[in-house]
């Protein structure tokens, strides 16, 4: 019997995780390619990359529509369905932007005779290979079913970008940028590890769903161990790095403002998106209700996680926001500016895991879709751009962009209106979405904070506004030209309307969003029910 | 208003809405001209020289009457009907009730269409119109081909998509996105010449006085949302027709001010006082662009939005009253306007802010159906005359001053101008038995009959003003078409309202370099008056105005038919079965009204025909004397004028007639200049207190705080770690300390 069991849940898993597999073998089939001695299939790895990609939604498409997502016994056995084709699509987008930039002053001399071809020296063949191997790691966290799979989940995830950061420019910088942010990788992964153990230690169980039980049997009879919810807070701590959130975000500035601007977007979305669904995953072991806490030595039952984790998360959130919009006020490089912003972002996203399964996982997954489409869309415009063969990065590189590249200058002008909030963009929805789940949580302090935090946001984001549009071009304007492929500003202009043209789906996106988070949340907006509505409910409010 | 106070519930009555997927190919009407509009942006793209933009969007305006008309063939009339095109916004939330049980709560507004037998009739005449005037168009902007052609057509295009969904949507944010839709469309082609300063100001004038009317709208929605729960119209309906809206039992505040807020968007977009004085100035555009948006179809949508939602006016009836005053009074100052202007386009831009008056003083009194149908002749009318106009404009290279020109029904080429021209002056003036005559008299019978006192008197203001009316149309017609032949004075580019007086100047080329206009062609002419010879329009434009004639002389038909066969006429059916005439007694204005009424001294019993035949008397009263100023004794006008203004007692009439009733200076008095002084106020303070202060001061302490950070942020790596490692092991202490304190 229990080999059986073994082996349907095996295969079940192994189902599920067919888009991940399918993108192995895209990582090898693309490190083959980029070591072609013929140009031309050199030069298609990128559209390869894609090509995987695009297959691996498909099969997402496919299997998560089989009984493989109730056999599995994930915490969050739908969870996949929407993340993964949102790394996929997001993903094929920065293959978009990184695709001309990697080995092109190579793949020049080359071409005009200067260097011999040499399969030590050519990139672009890791480069994509370790692309797809961290957006399938990236993907399996979505799928994890115990704490060995997250580690190994996340290591993977991690560890390819390491090598990503320092290929992705021929400069020390990159070089330096890509040490830190290894070493600094390292601990933080010691840090969750510890924390994994520490678990395991007050459990006996490494299966998520069924550590999920003994928590709630213990929380109920005993409490909670202690041993569990240090355990729980170190892990937290060591995956808020892969999110940049305090205080675990010192890395992010340095790297990347070191890294290509397509990596840059890459480290922006992709790891962002690794830990939000790492914490998902392991938050939801811990569960949202049943958690006593005692109010002047009388037991009461509070909703939510347990109370340190509440807290250590509330602390967390604000300090990100807080300290993210701050170091994004002092910067004029634009890089930098955007780590900071992307720090703040994190602030946001952890609003919304603290809100819960109920609508706050949801929200986040949605707000997810917005911020990794925006921040492409930023990412994108710089990396169209570049001043006598170097990257842009500052303000001043931009001023008048709008005379010159309009249709860049209103990209970027359109995102960064969005990573404000204002409606109608995709980054308005999201934080509606966001911020009405944590009033729904009773979290309205924190909604507070992050208004406020938004109203700071806006002084660098308008810079990102104003100097384009309105900006007088100077010495330094003159020599930014845009980049010779046409990718990146395809890629811009794809995701510049995405972020206006989003919002006309809203109701199919909240809801992909929301279903992906069933079994644990009765999340259904289905016209119906709400058409139910007890008229006299609005009424009374 | 106690007719309608004292109705019972039942008359507001609306059938539920069915759901009816099948007819998902009514969304055609909206995307056809969405992809126009796109396909004119990317002929603007690559360059399109040719007037490739105008086809594609007549053919797509085309094919969405089309579909507009199948729609109208197919759907039957029993009920409303909703089309759900997609989930659009969809947002829920848990919340308590007041029981205490959980309930969902959501605000849900998906794109759907609602259509009922008003929706049809006012997609009818926007796409049929919106074609027609298209054609034309074709024509008109030709001088203008390149970028400005395109820029053109892709407003127009867009201009019909946001209509059809302010027009079709089904619930209020569907209309609000139309709304605005519009707004941008008008406030784009007013702008059109951009490179003029009047038309920017006019511009931003329009928009800015739709902007305290949007915010009417906004408010009103959202009102509703709280008062109701909803913002889709069948719900809404239904939970009027339930009685349980909460404004039936007690009338909260914010519910009572829901027709109010409604009332003032309503004014802004159709040019009502207060906010009517960017209408004239709107006449900047293109002549199709008035015609099209600023005469027949936009400036309706206020009509629309209280005939839509009447349920909502009929809880309040105060709010009736208060929006026959202004329509009525909107009606009379407008025309009085209008009879001292002497810029063609202008008298006909104030007879429509005149005419959108009477329609609002029909809404008030309670006949919607009069309103609908004046809306619907009007449509046709008035397009008449301003392509009319604009035909004019077109062939005298810009002349629009009335004094300029004379006789041009005998100049060869004018002879099919003239003629429509004098069609579209009759409806105008509502000579018996033309369209504007039934539909203006249906109004004006309507508020003689009704019960309340004060609206007999609304009833006289408004045969005062078919006098005025028929007068001002009559003078432009007398003047430009009648009398001896003079052409002599082509309009220059000082004077000009459209492209041609752009072509027409060579120094004005270099201007307007983008625009291109290149092709000079015959407006050059207008430069040398002596080689100047006024032409005839072409083919679409002639074409154009003959169907749109006979467009306008068949709007009548309904009503004729409707008197031979005794049934009541086509519109009004339409009417009656959507909400518009909720609150209103079937067939009220055929049966009511009869016995003693303020026109009881005609000695005709019934009152729709009493008003039929003092309005048609008042009427040709006033062509006679428009006759006898502007056809036989021209001189006699301006020995009046002369005479008035000698006086020292009455010449305030004709300079306040002449200057608009100084309602822009006043405006300019009381609001710009305090604007302007209280902007100036806030500027110093925004810059030096609080920006100086409190937002640098403020902002130096984030900034500051960075500063005491930035030291962290040293680049060194083992002082990243060690700050993590720091980070963390706070954390996890502070932790510890606060579980092992509450355990």
């Amino acid at each position: 019997m229990i080999t059986l069991a073994t082996t349907g849940l095996m295969s079940s898993k192994l189902t599920l995780i067919a888009p991940e597999i399918l993108l192995f073998v895209g990582a090898v089939v693309v490190a083959v390619l980029g070591l072609a001695r013929n140009a031309s299939l050199r030069r298609s790895v990128p559209m390869v990359t894609a090509l995987f990609l695009a297959g691996s939604i498909a099969v997402t498409a496919l299997v998560y529509r089989t009984d493989a997502v109730v056999t599995s016994q994930l915490m969050l056995p739908m969870l996949g369905a929407y993340a993964k084709v949102l790394i996929a699509a997001i993903g094929i987008l920065l293959v978009m932007l990184a695709g001309p930039s990697i080995d092109r002053r190579l793949e020049e001399a080359f071409d005009s005779g200067h260097a011999t071809f040499d399969p030590i020296r050519v990139m672009r063949g890791e480069y994509f290979s370790f692309f797809l191997l961290s957006i399938a790691g990236t993907m399996l966290i979505s799928t994890a079913g115990d704490l060995i799979w997250m580690f190994l989940a996340l290591e993977l995830a991690s560890l390819p970008v390491y090598v990503m950061v320092a290929v992705s420019r021929g400069s020390r910088r990159a070089q330096e940028a890509a040490v830190k942010y290894f070493f600094l990788g390292a601990l933080s992964s010691a840090t969750f590890l510890y924390g994994f153990a520490m678990l395991y230690g007050a459990t006996g169980t490494l299966e998520l769903p069924l550590m999920a039980e003994r928590l709630s049997i213990q929380a109920a009879t005993s409490g909670l161990p202690t041993l569990a919810i240090i355990g729980g807070v170190l892990s937290i701590l060591g995956i808020a790095f892969k999110l940049a959130a305090v205080p675990m975000h010192f890395y992010a500035a340095d790297v990347y403002e070191g890294a290509s601007s397509a990596t840059t977007a890459f480290l922006g979305f992709v790891p962002k998106i690794a830990g939000v669904l790492a914490l998902m995953v392991l938050l939801s072991v811990f569960g949202y209700t049943g958690h006593i806490t005692l109010f002047d030595g009388v037991p009461v039952e509070i909703p939510g996680l347990p109370a340190p984790m509440t807290a250590v998360l509330w602390m967390i959130a604000v300090l990100t926001m807080v300290l993210g919009n701050i170091g994004a006020l002092l910067q004029r490089n634009v890089k930098r500016m955007l780590a900071y912003s992307s720090i703040a972002q994190s602030g946001y996203l952890i609003i919304g895991l603290i809100s819960g399964p109920e609508s706050g996982y949801s929200a986040v997954l949605f707000y997810l879709l917005g911020y990794g489409v925006t921040n492409t869309a930023m990412f994108a415009v710089l990396a169209s751009l570049e001043r006598n063969g170097e990257d842009v990065e500052t303000l001043d590189d931009l001023a008048g962009l709008r005379t010159r590249h309009p249709v860049l200058a209103w990209m970027l002008a359109a995102s960064a209106i969005s990573l404000i909030g204002m409606p109608p963009l995709i980054g308005f929805f999201g934080k509606l979405a966001l911020f009405s789940s944590a009033i729904e949580a009773g979290q309205t302090t924190l909604v507070i904070v992050a208004a406020v935090n938004s109203a700071i946001s806006a002084f660098y984001y308008l810079q990102l506004v104003a100097v384009p549009m309105f900006g007088q071009p100077n010495a330094r304007t003159e020599t930014v030209q845009a980049v010779a492929s046409a990718w990146p500003r395809f890629a811009a202009v794809l995701c510049g309307i995405g972020v206006i043209v989003l919002p006309i789906g809203l109701a199919k996106l909240v809801n992909a969003a929301a279903s992906s988070t069933e079994k644990l949340a009765k999340f259904e907006p289905t016209p119906g029910q709400i058409e139910s509505i007890d008229a006299s409910a609005f009424v009374s409010r | 208003m106690l007719e309608l106070a004292s109705l019972p519930t039942a008359a507001l009555q609306i059938p539920p809405a069915i759901a009816s997927p099948e007819f998902a190919w009514a969304g055609l009407i909206l995307l056809l001209p969405v992809l126009s509009a796109l396909l004119c942006l990317f002929c603007g793209a690559i360059g399109v020289k040719t007037k490739l933009p105008g086809a594609i969007t007549a053919i797509a305006l085309v094919a969405s009457f089309a579909t507009t008309l199948t729609l109208f063939l197919k759907l039957p009339a029993d009920a409303p009907r909703t089309i759900h095109m997609f989930d659009w916004v969809a947002f829920a939330w848990t919340g308590s009730s007041a029981t205490g049980a959980v309930v969902w709560t959501g605000f849900l507004a998906p794109f759907s269409l609602y259509v009922d037998s008003l929706t049809l009739l006012w997609m009818l005449f926007v796409t049929g119109l919106g074609s027609l005037i298209t054609i034309y168009a074709t024509e008109y902007m030709e001088a203008d081909v390149g970028k400005g052609y395109t820029r053109f057509f892709a407003s127009v295009s867009f201009f019909l998509f946001a209509m059809g969904a302010l027009v079709m949507g089904g619930n209020l944010i569907v209309l609000y996105l139309g709304w605005e839709g519009v707004g941008l469309a008008s406030y784009l082609l007013i702008g059109y010449f951009y490179t003029r300063p009047s038309a920017v100001a006019a511009a931003k004038k329009a928009f800015i006085m739709n902007r305290i009317g949007d915010l009417g709208l906004a408010l009103g929605v959202f009102l509703i949302w709280q008062n109701y729960g909803t913002v889709e119209y069948d719900a809404l309906f239904k939970a009027i027709s339930a009685g349980s809206a909460p404004a039936a039992e007690s009338a909260s505040w914010t519910a009572a001010a829901i027709p109010y807020c409604l009332m003032l968007g309503a004014f802004g977009k159709s040019a009502q006082i207060p906010l009517f004085v960017w209408l004239p100035d709107a006449m900047e555009g293109p002549t199709p662009v008035s015609a099209l948006i600023h005469a027949a179809t936009m400036v309706t949508a206020g009509v629309y939005l209280i005939a839509r939602l009447y349920p909502m006016f009929v809880l309040y009836p105060d709010s009736l009253t208060v929006v026959a005053w202004v329509g009525c009074l909107t009606a009379l100052v407008a025309a009085t306007i209008g009879m001292a202007q002497y810029d063609i386009k202008r008298v006909m831009a104030y007879s429509t802010v005149s005419q959108l008056g009477y329609m609002f003083l029909g809404l008030g009194v309670g006949t919607s159906f009069g309103a609908v149908y004046h809306v619907f002749t009007h449509a046709f009318f008035k397009a008449l005359l301003f392509l009319c106009c604009g035909a004019i404009m077109h062939g005298m290279a810009g002349q629009l001053d009335l004094r300029k020109m004379s006789g041009l029904r005998k100049v060869k080429g004018f002879g099919v101008i003239s003629w429509t021209f004098l069609v579209g002056c009759l409806c105008l003036s509502g000579f018996p038995f033309t369209a504007g005559f039934f539909s203006k008299d249906s109004i004006i019978a309507q508020a003689f009959a009704s019960e309340n006192p004060t609206f007999a008197l609304l009833g006289w203001i408004a045969l005062f003003t078919a006098f005025l009316t028929a007068y001002y149309a009559f003078r432009v017609w007398f003047r430009v078409c009648g009398g001896p032949i003079k052409i002599d004075e082509p309009g220059d580019e000082m004077h000009g309202h459209d492209d041609h007086a752009h072509a027409s100047s060579s120094h004005a080329s270099n201007a307007h370099g983008e625009d291109g206009h290149g092709k000079g062609g015959h407006g050059q002419n207008g430069h040398a008056a002596h080689e100047w010879h006024p032409h005839g329009p072409g083919f679409a434009i002639k074409g154009v105005l003959l169907v749109i004639c006979i467009g306008a002389l068949l709007a009548g038909l309904p009503s004729y038919l409707g008197e031979m066969r005794h049934q009541p006429n086509w519109v009004e059916t339409m009417v009656e079965h959507s909400s518009a005439a909720s609150g209103i007694p079937v067939h009220e204005h055929a049966a009511g009204g009869h016995g003693h009424h303020a026109l009881s001294f005609t000695g005709i019993e019934d009152v729709h025909t009493a008003t039929s035949v003092v309005a048609s008397t008042v009427g040709i009263l006033g062509i006679c004397l428009a006759a006898f100023f502007h056809l036989f004794n021209r001189g006699a006008a301006d020995k009046l004028r002369a005479a008035l203004l000698s006086n020292g007692l009455t010449r305030w009439l004709p300079l306040l007639l002449e200057n608009k009733w100084y309602v822009d200076e006043v405006y300019n008095a009381v609001f710009r200049f305090n604007a302007w002084v209280l902007g100036h106020v806030l500027h110093f303070i925004d810059k030096q207190l609080i920006d100086g202060l409190l937002v640098n001061g403020g902002a130096r302490i984030p900034m500051e705080i960075g500063r005491v950070f930035q030291p962290l942020y040293n680049g060194a790596l083992q002082g990243y770690a060690a700050t993590m490692a720091g980070g963390i092991a706070l954390i996890v202490a502070w932790v510890f300390w606060i579980w092992m304190h509450g355990a």
